[in-house]
């Protein structure tokens, strides 16, 4: 049981599958945060019941400003070094995390990125597999960064990182977001391959894909307003 | 180049200038309210001598005065279009910073409980 890590499950609209997620991630670690980012559904009762600790957003933020209240909740804890992102609708596998994990303190790394493409992945259409490899071009442009997948939920990254964070995109740009901070701050990083496994439950969840309209000018506003 | 090109070029770029350079609340609330008297000053003009426009815009290089408030109009709503982005971005923020500290508040509140 790791008491020095803490993992993050933004949560939204997720009742059915979230407590099946909590419980694998239960058997590693202890320090578990869901953060409901305004649900509509019971998630935050499933949550509440489990042996998670829940934040709760009065109103929907977006994924990436739940993930970043994980991050503020856990930094409070003292005794946490390291931080866990996993996504809420079980398409990842938290062994993958105890890989990354390792790799994060034998390499002496800032972050890890879990990657489909240079592991596994099951089940995942053509028009998305060819959607998240444009998008990875078009991150490794932006940011002079490449990563294979840089739309991966599963993520680990050390204390420092997670102080030094700060995502100011509240929806699904984060991603690109923390590329890009990984890119200025020069922080160490590796991709570590994992599996990543589709069900009809995810697939029937998942951003639409006209969301990357969003992001992509998101990002391009924010970069440059930021100059 | 005829004047109204140039001034309509020079309107563009100084949106987009200030829609980049992120300026600060009261520089926008400021901007607003002195495009706003300026923009009643014209309108009461335009309405007393309604001929003034087509005067101004022969001066301009425009032939029709319809023409040139067409011009200014789309300059008018360009301005408030922007503005009213940028203060939505800001306010957007400002929820997520206070919506953050309610959800950790009451996180924090229940673990002592």
């Amino acid at each position: 049981m790791k008491e020095d890590t803490a993992v993050i499950i933004p949560v939204f609209n997720e009742e059915k599958i979230v407590l099946k997620v909590i419980r694998s991630v239960k058997k590693y670690f202890n320090v578990v945060i869901c953060v409901d980012d305004g649900s509509s559904d019971r998630s935050s009762e499933v949550i509440l019941h489990s042996k998670a600790t829940l934040v709760k957003h009065p109103i929907n933020l977006g994924a990436g400003a739940a993930t970043q209240t994980g991050i503020d909740f856990a930094l409070q804890n003292k005794q946490i070094k390291y931080f866990v992102t996993i996504d809420a609708d079980d398409q990842h596998n938290i062994e993958d995390a105890l890989r990354m994990l390792k790799s994060l303190r034998d390499n002496k790394l800032d972050i890890v990125f879990g990657s489909r493409f240079i592991g596994s992945v099951e089940s995942i259409s053509k028009f998305k597999k060819l959607f998240l490899k444009t998008a990875a071009i078009f991150s490794a442009r932006t940011s002079g960064i490449y990563l294979s997948d840089p739309h991966i939920g599963l993520r680990v990254f050390n204390r420092n990182f997670a102080e030094n964070l700060n995502l100011t995109l509240p929806d699904f740009s984060h991603a690109s977001e923390i590329i890009h901070r990984v890119a200025d701050g020069k922080f160490k990083y590796a991709e570590v391959p994992v599996h990543v496994s589709y069900s009809d439950y995810s697939k029937s969840k998942g951003q639409p894909m006209l969301n990357s309209v969003n992001i992509t000018t998101d990002l391009f506003f924010h970069r440059i307003s930021k100059k | 180049m005829i004047l109204i090109q140039i001034i309509l070029i020079l309107a563009f770029i100084v949106f987009l200038f200030r829609f980049l350079s992120n300026p600060s609340s009261y520089q926008i609330r400021a901007w607003t309210k002195i495009l706003a008297v300026l923009f009643v000053i014209l309108a009461v003009i335009t309405v007393l001598f309604p001929n003034s426009t087509n005067a101004v815009a022969h001066w301009l290089g425009i032939s029709r005065g319809a023409d040139l408030l067409l011009y200014f109009l789309t300059l008018v709503v360009i301005f408030f279009i922007f503005n009213s982005y940028i203060q939505e971005k800001r306010l957007q923020k400002k929820i997520v910073i206070l919506a953050r500290k309610i959800a950790i508040m009451e996180a924090n509140h229940k673990k002592i409980k």
